[in-house]
């Protein structure tokens, strides 16, 4: 819950420090972007966060934990979101990938030694990803405007508020115990680390290529997020552009 | 036989003989856009694959196959967006030799990381009867994960196939680098010379070894 409040606070701050940018300019409203200027900067505050602070505990994370470790810990990582995957299965009424999540979930569970395997896969139970901002845009809210939020990066107001919905539903946030913050603060912080050991080197390319980083990024987490809530299905034909 | 009966029976005859073309035509063309994928990108793959070629030669003969497939002026064109309406001629054509730099640089650099994959075509869908979104499936035969889902989209407005955009899972490259130097040319006044200097100096960065 600590998390939940931090990223309440994120976003409350970042509404307060947008009153101090100029006006957007109209590049960055017809990019759907109007707090461009602010969502600059707090780019460049997340890059000092990930050179200075995040970036070398992964460099160390990947020198201790080989590399069948480092799938165990992703696998036992995505085994404790399926749940808050399933119930936002059947709020958007998948019901077959619903039916999906809490069989690997019971599967993994159990024969995958508490997740850290992945045997379910292998039973032609597939992974997917599902959140509450894409319950949200299923049942037809808009995107609102783009948003960089520090430490979480890449949103919008839409996603933003699926964080919070996805915090409230996960049941290990209901589970009263002791210390339930450094459970909390090390299941984030090894999603971190999964989370950039996966991505590593497209980050790497993209930064590598890019004309204006900042704008790529922003490219392509929407393209993505709208292939996220799709399900992978193909986008409507008349949806792309004419060349 | 009367007049307006004859008209209907000639009618119906060229319905007839129309229809058919009709639907054969399309399923043609899709035949021809899904075939010139899967020629192609096995032949690109090949290159990036071929450990008997040298960095350069690599680099060289990508870049040939490149070109040979891909309409550079037409992607080019379309990543300005606007600020592509009241360019001057030459900036344009600067522009679009500096774009074709750096996207033999930036497409090579994409590639590479799906080398020793196999692809497989999947299917196409019409936008029109000169536009067609290929889809394929790249396949890594030393992972468990899923294959990567690749749409090619394929124009056959100027006689031969040509390929002008690309998406992996989902992300169409054309549309990312539009929206990359829509942003770049806002930020900088709409200055495309500065664009054309930038894209230059990128072409050349990612020629080098990533470190």
């Amino acid at each position: 819950m600590r998390g939940l409040r931090a990223l309440i606070l994120g976003v409350g701050g970042l509404a307060l420090a947008g009153c101090a940018y100029p006006p957007p300019t109209p590049e960055a409203l017809a990019a759907g972007d109007p707090y461009e200027a602010m969502n600059r900067d707090t780019l460049l505050l997340n890059g000092k966060l990930d050179r200075y602070v995040v970036g070398p505990t992964v460099g160390i994370y990947f020198l201790l934990v080989p590399d069948a470790g480092r799938r165990g810990v992703h696998n036992f990582l995505g085994n404790l979101a399926l749940p808050t995957i399933f119930a936002n299965d059947v709020l958007q009424g998948e019901v077959r990938r619903a039916g999906q999540s809490l069989e690997r979930l019971v599967v993994n569970s159990t024969l995958g030694l508490g997740g850290f395997l992945d045997p379910a896969s292998k039973m032609g139970l597939p992974g997917h990803g599902e959140d509450m901002g894409q319950t949200f845009a299923v049942w037809g809210a808009n995107e609102g405007p783009y948003l960089m939020l520090p430490f979480f990066g890449p949103s919008s107001p839409r996603d933003a508020a699926g964080l919070v919905g996805d915090a409230l539903i996960d049941p290990t946030n209901q589970i009263p115990f002791k210390q339930h913050i450094w459970w909390t603060a090390g299941r984030d912080y090894f999603t971190l680390l999964d989370l950039k050991g996966q991505t590593y080197q497209t980050v790497r390319g993209i930064q590598r290529s890019s004309v204006d980083y900042y704008a790529s990024l922003r490219s392509f987490w929407r393209q993505y997020r709208a292939e996220q809530i799709r399900n992978g299905r193909a986008p409507a034909p008349a949806n792309l552009p004419d060349f | 036989m009367t007049l307006p009966l004859m008209r209907r029976a000639v009618l119906v005859a060229a319905i007839l003989f129309a229809a058919p073309m009709a639907l054969v035509r399309p399923a043609a063309a899709a035949n021809v856009a899904e075939a010139f994928v899967a020629d192609n990108i096995h032949k690109g793959l090949e290159v990036l694959n071929n450990k008997k070629l040298s960095t350069v030669q690599r680099r060289d003969q990508f870049e040939t196959f490149l070109l040979g497939l891909v309409d550079v002026r037409r992607i080019g064109l379309f990543t300005l967006g606007q600020y592509r309406r009241g360019a001057p001629p030459e900036d344009l054509d600067a522009f679009i030799a500096a774009f074709r730099n750096y996207a033999v640089a930036a497409y090579q650099s994409y590639f590479a990381r799906y080398s020793g994959q196999t692809l497989t075509v999947t299917g196409s869908t019409e936008r029109s009867p000169t536009d067609f979104i290929v889809a394929t499936q790249l396949v890594d035969p030393n992972s468990s994960q899923p294959p990567l889902e690749v749409d090619f989209r394929v124009r056959t407005d100027t006689g031969k196939p040509v390929l002008v955009d690309v998406s992996v899972s989902g992300i169409w490259l054309s549309l990312e680098e539009r929206d990359q130097f829509t942003a770049f040319l806002g930020q900088n006044g709409g200055n495309i010379r500065t664009l054309i200097t930038h894209l230059s100096d990128l072409a050349v960065n990612l020629g080098k070894p990533s470190n």
